[in-house]
């Protein structure tokens, strides 16, 4: 049972994504400020820094996959990302001080890089044209501020669930990768 | 050299990179069916999405019931005073109705590209990155689902299109998206009918651009644009919207009109899918415009 416990945590913050878009009230203000709720991509950033790196890829990988498929069905940019930022946390929790501070602000970085990743994509592949100050007004900062809520609220209790997972050894895997 | 190629994190970096252009000009090709793993996975992970929706719906459904009762004294005034016009109304299309069935029949034409069988369809997912305007259904293929069918509200407003099908779910694009390949053959409602195509969506106006409408049509604000029915899968009939402005094209040849769209576009839960009864499916794949 406790091996079912981190897929499932990370399906709820996957399904939960769409939830909350559909459900948030749609008004004036949803239309002209853009909300992303990257919740999935937060908990990817946890599990790397809380369960080990390897994890954290891979999940990165195969949730990523799915978000391309099921969602925007565009493959291979968030599956790209995800993994990458996997990546690049474990690299930055060399440097810093492993504290839950410093992980939801590593997490908040990863979410503005994501964000700017994926406009950028979508701008070279002609999806959008939006300017980059609407882009950065009514996308980058309303997003970031949804996801420092999200963070506030939910970082001690997922760091005290992800320290319980059970994995076989939580050494430093360097070998792959 | 050799050290370059040593370096397995900058290889296995440049490979994935590579990977992904290679992935995403693949799913930019103007593709008439996802692959088996994609339907695959659409199936299962939509099975999961459903679970866990529900529940979720149904608990905001409630609140918004909540605040709906609020509001209902005042709109119950409103309604009231328009139930008259309304019972005429009704009275004057039934008999249209019959009129025009008894017409029908006398011409030995039973068919028409109005009628459709309507499949109802909740959603089950929308796309949290909000790039592009997508939501996903739970009805699929084996529904009776195909690429390009129509996809009206409840209260019969044209909302958007099929996009991509697999066995159990369906994904549909919001006529919202900005995409130049979302075409949809309409016309505008007067005396004479003038015929165009919608293409594209204004986020200034919020408003569906109309193109290609003759230069002598007669157009004024406020007509209604409907579906034609000429381009495809599409039946006749379906409400679009209202004319909110006329101007002339870029080279002033035709005219373009700007669409308030009836449907709202980002408060949707239920959709029906309308599959045109007549001369369907013809070809497959021949239904896009």
């Amino acid at each position: 049972m406790k091996k079912l416990a981190l897929p499932f945590l990370v399906i709820l913050f996957f399904v939960s994504e769409s939830i909350v878009v559909d459900l948030w009230p749609k008004n004036e203000f949803y239309e002209k400020y853009i909300f992303v709720p990257r919740f999935l991509l937060i908990t990817i950033v946890f599990v790397t820094v809380y369960v080990t790196r390897f994890y954290g890829i891979v999940y990165g990988f195969i949730f990523g996959l799915l978000y391309d498929v099921f969602y925007t069905e565009i493959l291979g940019v968030y599956m790209f990302i995800f993994a990458l930022i996997a990546y690049l946390t474990s690299k930055a929790m060399r440097v810093f001080y492993n504290n839950v501070l410093v992980t939801s602000f590593l997490s908040i970085v990863a979410v503005s890089m994501v964000e700017f990743y994926v406009y950028g994509i979508y701008l070279l592949i002609g999806k959008t044209n939006m300017p980059f100050e609407t882009f950065l007004y009514n996308r980058l900062l309303p997003t970031i501020f949804l996801n420092t809520i999200f963070v506030i609220l939910v970082s001690y209790p997922l760091q005290q669930q992800l320290m319980k997972v059970p994995i076989r050894e939580r050494e430093d895997e360097d070998y792959l990768l | 050299m050799p050290q370059f190629f040593l370096n397995k994190r900058l290889i296995v970096l440049l490979v994935s990179i590579i990977f992904l252009v290679a992935l995403i000009g693949f799913s930019l090709k103007d593709r008439q069916n996802l692959t088996w793993p994609e339907q695959f996975i659409k199936d299962t992970t939509g099975f999961v999405q459903f679970i866990f929706h529900k529940p979720a719906q149904f608990v905001a459904g409630f609140f918004e019931n909540v605040n709906d009762i609020k509001h209902t004294y005042k709109e119950n005034k409103i309604l009231k005073a328009r139930l008259e016009e309304y019972a005429v109304l009704e009275a004057q299309v039934q008999e249209l109705e019959k009129e025009n069935e008894r017409l029908r029949e006398f011409l030995d034409k039973k068919e028409s590209l109005r009628d459709f069988d309507p499949i109802q369809a909740t959603v089950v997912g929308r796309n949290p990155d909000r790039w592009q305007e997508l939501i996903i259904v739970n009805k699929g293929e084996r529904h009776g689902v195909t690429k390009g069918m129509a996809v009206i509200t409840p209260s019969k407003a044209l909302v958007g299109k099929v996009q991509h099908v697999s066995p159990f779910t369906a994904t549909i694009q919001l006529l919202s998206a900005s995409d130049q390949k979302n075409r949809i053959s309409a016309f505008v409602q007067g005396e004479e009918n003038a015929f165009g195509l919608i293409e594209g969506y204004d986020e200034k106006r919020k408003a569906l651009i109309l193109k290609r409408i003759p230069f002598d049509a007669k157009i004024k604000k406020k007509q209604k644009v409907l579906t034609s029915g000429l381009g495809g899968v599409f039946p006749k009939g379906l409400v679009i919207g209202e004319v909110l402005e006329v101007k002339p094209d870029e080279y002033g040849l035709t005219r373009m009109a700007y669409v308030k769209p009836y449907a709202n576009f980002y408060d949707i839960d239920d959709v029906i899918i309308a599959k045109r009864k007549i001369d369907y499916p013809v070809e497959k794949g021949e239904g896009e415009e």
